[in-house]
C-alpha cells in the first residue's frame, strides 16, 4: 500500500517550530512518501496536490496541517478532484495540538512524528465510503393551523410546494383570531389573521394546500424525505364543496351544547359556526349535541331551512386518509397552565374569576357577549384584578416565564378602560417581563394611568381569591407585597424604572380589596396533544412537556429527528409574531431541505448493524438520541436507517458483542491510532 | 471486549518512542504517557482553542478524536493500558452541551463501568478521568492536560499487578 504525506510547513507556523527533516526521517518507510510544502490548504496549494496524486497514485493520504475541524472538508474535496475517494484521508493536527503548544523544537519533532506514524497505522484501514442518494417526496405536512401553521403553509405554497394542511378543529386561525385586539399593535385579531386565512382558502396558491380540518394524525411511518401519515378526519356532517356558507341552517336548530372556543363561558347551537366570520366558512354538527345525531329525535330542522339540497348529511361518517410527504411542520399551539392546581386563585370555584382567553373572549366581538365586558351578573366590571404570573416563574407549578402574559394582561388594562372609562385595576404581579422594541408602550400606558396600580407578591400561595359580600376579594398576605411602583411616581413626572424581576420592592402591609371581575394570567404549556403527537413523530419534548429542539439557539425549528420541524408553542411561549416567523422559518428549513430535482444525500459516516452477528439484544435502541435504531421485525434484529443516523457511534460503543460499525471510526480504525500514539 | 490484559509495557526497555514526548524510560524524570480521548465537537474544538491561543501543554498527551464521547468503548481504555498507557483521559462536552444532546451522559454511564473495569484489573481509578471542555475552553483543555500529567506523574509508572 502507498501512502502520501503532504506535510504544511505553514509559513513558519510549523516550519518554524519544529525540524521538519527530523519528521521526515522519523515517519519513513517502506511505502510511504514526504512531500513538505507551504499552505496546501490555498488554492495553488491544493492544485499541487491534486497533480501530485494523479502522478504518484497513492493508495491513501495523510495531510499534516492544522485542524481536521478547519480542513478535513478542504483536502478531502482535493482528493475527489485528484480521482481518489475522499474518505481514503486522515489529516494529522501539528499546528494547533503540536507546534503551537510546545516551546521545545525537539519534543514537537517528536510529537508531530508520532502522530503522522499514527495516522498512517490509522489511513490504512480506512475505506472507501460513498455517499448514497435517496429520492425525496416534496409535499409537507403541516400540522394546526395557528399563525406558526399558516405561515408554513403559506410560505410553502407560494415556493410551489404542496402543502397537506391539518386542523383539529373546524376552523382555521388559531388562537388570535379569537382575540379582539392584539398586543403590541392593538389590531384586531381577525383583521391580522383573516388575510391569511383566506389566502390559505382562495389565494394564489390555495390550490397547492389541501385544508383537512377536523383532523388528526394517528399513525407516522418512514422518516426524512418519505413519510407515510394516517389521519383521522371527523365528520363534519355539512359538505364544505357545496355549503354557501349562509347560515340559513342555524336559526332552526333546537339543541344547544357548550362552546369550547368561549371556554365555558358561553354555547352554541349544535349546528354552528364557530364564531361570526370563522373560515372555512361552512357550518358544522357538535354530534354530542346534535339531537337527530344523538338518536334522540327524528329533527332535520337545519335540513329543511338549507337551500343547498344535500349539503347537510347527517350520514357523514369519520375517513382515515393516508398522505406521502417528505417533510412534516409541527405548529401544534399551546395551552393555558391548569388552575385548578392553584385552588386560592378561585378559578370555577368563585364567581366572575376567568382566565386570559375567557377574557379575550369576554372582549371579543366575535365572542359570547358580543365583545362586551359584562360579569356573570351581566354588568361591566368597575373593579378587576389581573393576576400575572399563574404557574409560572414557580418551580411547584412551572419553572419558566412564558414572556407574553404581561404584555397580554397590561392589553386587557387598555381593552377595559376603553370600553368602561374609570375602573379600577390592580395588577397583581410576582416579576414583570414586557420584551421586544414596542412590549414596554402598553405597560408604560397603565402605568401612568391614575386608575391603574400594581401590587407584589412574591409566591402565589400569598394571594386569596375568594367570594364576598358584593364582590369577590383578593388578599395578599405578602410579608412584602407592595406597591412595585406606584403610580404616583409615573404622575410626578418621567418614566419610573421598570419593576424588574427579582427587583425587591419596598415592604408593605397586607392587603384585601374587592373586585367584580378578577383575570388570571396563566402560563402558557404544551398543547394537550403535545405529547402524544411527539410520540407519533419520534420527535421528542424536554422537561418543560414542550417539542425540544435539534439545538436551542442555532437549530430551533428543527426537532431532534431529522424531517420534522417546529414552529409557535408547541415548541416554546411565545407571541403571534414570534409563531408566524417560525412558521416561516420551519417553511425555510423545509425548501433547504427538500429541493426540487434535488435527491437526499446519506453522510457515509454512519452505523450499520451486522445482522449476522446481532443477537436483537436492542440495547443500542435507547441509546441513540436520534430513533435512527429500530427492531427489524422479521429477524428481530437492530437496523439503522442511514438518513436518520448523525454519526455520533454510541451506539457502536454501546454494542456488547460489537455487531455495530461506525463507519470511519470503526474499533479497528481507533485502535490501529490508539497503537500508533503509544508506541 | 478484551478479555484479559498483558502486563502493561509502560516500562519496556527499548520502546520505540523517545522519552521526549513520554515514555519511562528516563529514569530521572518520570514522563508518563496519557492518551486523552476527545469529541470533536467540544473537547477536540477546545484543544484547537489552547493551540490557536498558544497556551501551552505538555507533550504528554497523545489525542485520538473520536465524533462522540459516547463512542469511547470499554475496550479502548484497557487496550489503551495494555499497550503502555499511565493515563487515559476521556473528554467530552459539557452536561446540556453534546452535539449529539445527551451521548456525553451515556459516556458517563459507561466511564463507570470503565473504573469498575480497571479495577478488577488492578489499575487504580485516579489514572483514569472523565472530564468536561468546550469548544471555547482552551485553557481549560491545557489546565487539564497540565493538572493531569502531573499527577500520573507522581503515581509513577503503570505497572503489572503482582501475578
Amino acid at each position: 500500500m502507498k501512502i502520501g504525506i503532504y506535510f504544511c510547513k505553514c509559513g513558519g507556523n510549523v516550519s518554524g517550530k519544529l525540524d521538519v527533516a527530523g519528521v521526515r526521517q522519523r515517519v519513513a518507510q517502506e511505502g510511504v512518501y514526504f512531500k513538505d510544502m507551504d499552505f496546501p490548504c490555498s488554492e495553488a496549494g491544493q492544485e499541487s496536490i491534486v497533480q501530485d496524486i494523479k502522478a504518484e497514485k497513492p493508495d491513501r493520504v495523510v495531510v499534516a496541517g492544522c485542524s481536521p475541524r478547519e480542513h478535513e472538508n478542504t483536502f478531502r474535496g482535493v482528493l475527489e478532484r485528484a480521482g481518489m475517494n475522499p474518505y481514503l484521508l486522515q489529516l494529522v493536527n501539528i499546528r494547533e495540538h503540536v507546534a503551537w503548544v510546545l516551546s521545545d523544537p525537539r519534543q514537537a519533532t517528536e510529537k508531530a512524528a508520532l502522530y503522522i506514524r499514527a495516522a498512517i497505522e490509522r489511513v490504512k484501514l480506512q475505506e472507501p465510503l460513498q455517499k448514497t442518494t435517496l429520492d425525496v417526496n416534496l409535499r409537507t405536512l403541516v400540522l394546526g393551523s395557528g399563525p406558526a401553521g399558516l405561515k408554513a403553509a403559506l410560505t410553502l405554497a407560494e415556493a410551489g410546494r404542496e402543502v397537506v394542511l391539518v386542523e383539529k378543529r373546524p376552523t382555521i386561525g388559531g388562537w388570535p383570531v379569537l382575540f379582539d385586539e392584539v398586543f403590541p399593535s392593538l389590531e384586531c385579531g381577525p383583521c391580522v389573521l383573516e388575510p391569511l386565512m383566506g389566502e390559505v382558502l382562495q389565494g394564489p396558491h390555495a390550490e397547492k394546500i389541501e385544508l383537512l380540518t377536523l383532523s388528526q394524525v394517528t399513525e407516522v411511518l418512514g422518516y426524512y424525505g418519505n413519510f407515510k401519515v394516517k389521519i383521522h378526519k371527523l365528520p363534519r356532517y355539512v359538505d364544505t364543496r357545496t355549503c354557501i356558507g349562509c347560515g340559513m341552517c342555524l336559526a332552526g336548530c333546537p339543541a344547544s351544547g357548550p362552546d369550547p372556543l368561549s371556554f365555558g363561558l358561553g354555547e352554541r347551537k349544535a349546528i354552528a359556526l364557530a364564531f361570526v366570520g370563522s373560515l372555512p366558512n361552512v357550518p358544522f354538527i357538535d354530534p354530542a349535541a346534535c339531537l337527530r345525531l344523538n338518536g334522540r329525535q327524528e329533527c332535520a330542522l337545519c335540513q329543511a331551512s338549507c337551500p343547498i339540497e344535500g349539503a347537510i348529511n347527517f350520514n357523514d361518517g369519520a375517513q382515515d386518509l393516508e398522505r406521502e410527504v417528505g417533510a412534516i411542520v409541527a405548529a401544534t399551539g399551546g395551552a393555558l397552565y391548569d388552575c385548578a392546581r392553584l385552588p386560592n386563585l378561585g378559578l370555577g370555584r368563585v364567581r366572575n374569576v376567568v382566565h386570559s382567553l375567557q377574557f379575550e373572549r369576554l372582549a371579543s366581538p366575535n365572542g359570547p357577549t358580543g365583545g362586551k365586558l359584562l360579569t356573570a351578573e351581566g354588568h361591566p366590571p368597575k373593579r378587576v384584578a389581573i393576576i400575572h404570573c399563574v404557574g409560572s416563574l414557580d418551580s411547584g407549578h412551572r419553572p419558566y416565564c412564558s414572556a407574553v402574559c404581561c404584555a397580554s394582561a397590561f392589553k386587557f388594562n387598555r381593552l377595559i378602560q376603553e370600553q368602561t372609562p374609570g375602573t379600577e385595576i390592580t395588577h397583581y404581579w410576582k416579576g414583570l417581563c414586557v420584551p421586544g422594541k414596542r412590549g414596554h408602550t402598553l405597560y408604560e400606558e397603565a402605568l401612568h394611568d391614575p386608575r391603574t396600580r400594581l401590587v407584589h407578591y412574591t409566591d402565589i400561595s400569598q394571594l386569596d381569591v375568594a367570594n364576598a359580600a358584593g364582590g369577590v376579594a383578593v388578599r395578599c398576605s405578602a410579608g412584602n407585597g407592595s406597591a412595585g411602583v406606584p403610580p404616583a411616581q409615573a404622575k410626578a413626572g418621567g418614566t419610573p424604572a421598570l419593576p424588574v424581576l427579582g427587583g425587591a420592592p419596598a415592604p408593605q402591609k397586607p392587603e384585601a380589596a374587592l373586585f367584580d371581575l378578577v383575570v388570571l394570567c396563566p402560563a402558557l404549556v404544551p398543547g394537550p396533544d403535545t405529547a402524544q403527537l411527539a410520540r407519533l413523530l419520534e420527535a421528542g419534548t424536554d422537561r418543560t412537556g414542550f417539542f425540544e429542539e435539534r439545538h436551542g439557539l442555532v437549530q430551533s425549528s428543527k426537532a431532534k429527528v431529522r424531517g420534522v420541524y417546529l414552529s409557535g408553542t408547541c415548541r416554546a411561549p411565545m407571541n403571534i409574531q414570534e409563531a408566524a416567523t417560525e412558521g416561516e422559518a420551519a417553511a425555510g428549513n423545509v425548501l433547504a431541505a427538500l429541493v426540487a430535482g434535488r435527491k437526499l444525500e446519506i453522510e457515509p459516516v454512519v452505523a450499520s448493524v451486522d445482522a449476522e452477528r446481532c443477537s436483537g439484544c436492542m440495547c443500542c435502541v435507547p441509546v441513540c438520541p436520534y430513533k435512527a435504531i429500530r427492531r427489524e421485525p422479521e429477524k428481530g434484529k437492530a437496523e439503522i436507517n442511514a438518513v436518520l443516523c448523525s454519526g455520533c457511534g454510541t451506539c457502536v460503543a454501546s454494542c456488547p458483542i460489537g455487531a455495530i460499525r461506525g463507519a470511519h471510526f470503526t474499533n479497528a480504525q481507533i485502535m490501529a491510532e490508539l497503537k500508533g500514539v503509544l508506541a | 471486549m478484551s478479555t484479559g490484559l498483558k502486563a502493561p509495557q509502560a516500562t519496556a526497555a527499548g520502546a520505540p518512542a523517545p522519552s521526549s514526548v513520554g515514555g519511562a524510560d528516563d529514569a530521572a524524570v518520570f514522563e508518563p504517557k496519557i492518551v486523552a480521548f476527545l469529541c470533536n465537537w467540544c473537547a477536540y474544538a477546545g484543544a484547537d482553542k489552547a493551540g490557536a491561543a498558544q497556551v501551552p501543554f505538555p507533550p504528554n498527551v497523545r489525542e485520538i478524536r473520536v465524533m462522540c464521547s459516547g463512542r469511547v468503548d470499554p475496550q479502548f481504555v484497557l487496550s489503551a493500558f495494555e499497550q503502555g498507557a499511565d493515563g487515559v483521559l476521556i473528554l467530552g462536552c459539557h452536561p446540556g452541551d453534546c452535539h449529539y444532546k445527551e451521548q456525553n451522559y451515556r459516556a458517563i454511564q459507561r466511564f463507570r463501568i470503565v473504573l469498575a473495569l480497571l479495577e478488577q484489573f488492578g489499575i487504580p481509578a485516579e489514572r483514569c478521568r472523565f472530564d468536561y471542555v468546550s469548544a471555547a475552553e482552551g485553557e481549560r483543555f491545557a489546565k487539564l492536560i497540565t493538572e493531569t500529567t502531573a499527577a500520573i506523574r507522581a503515581l509513577g509508572p503503570l505497572r503489572a499487578p503482582a501475578q
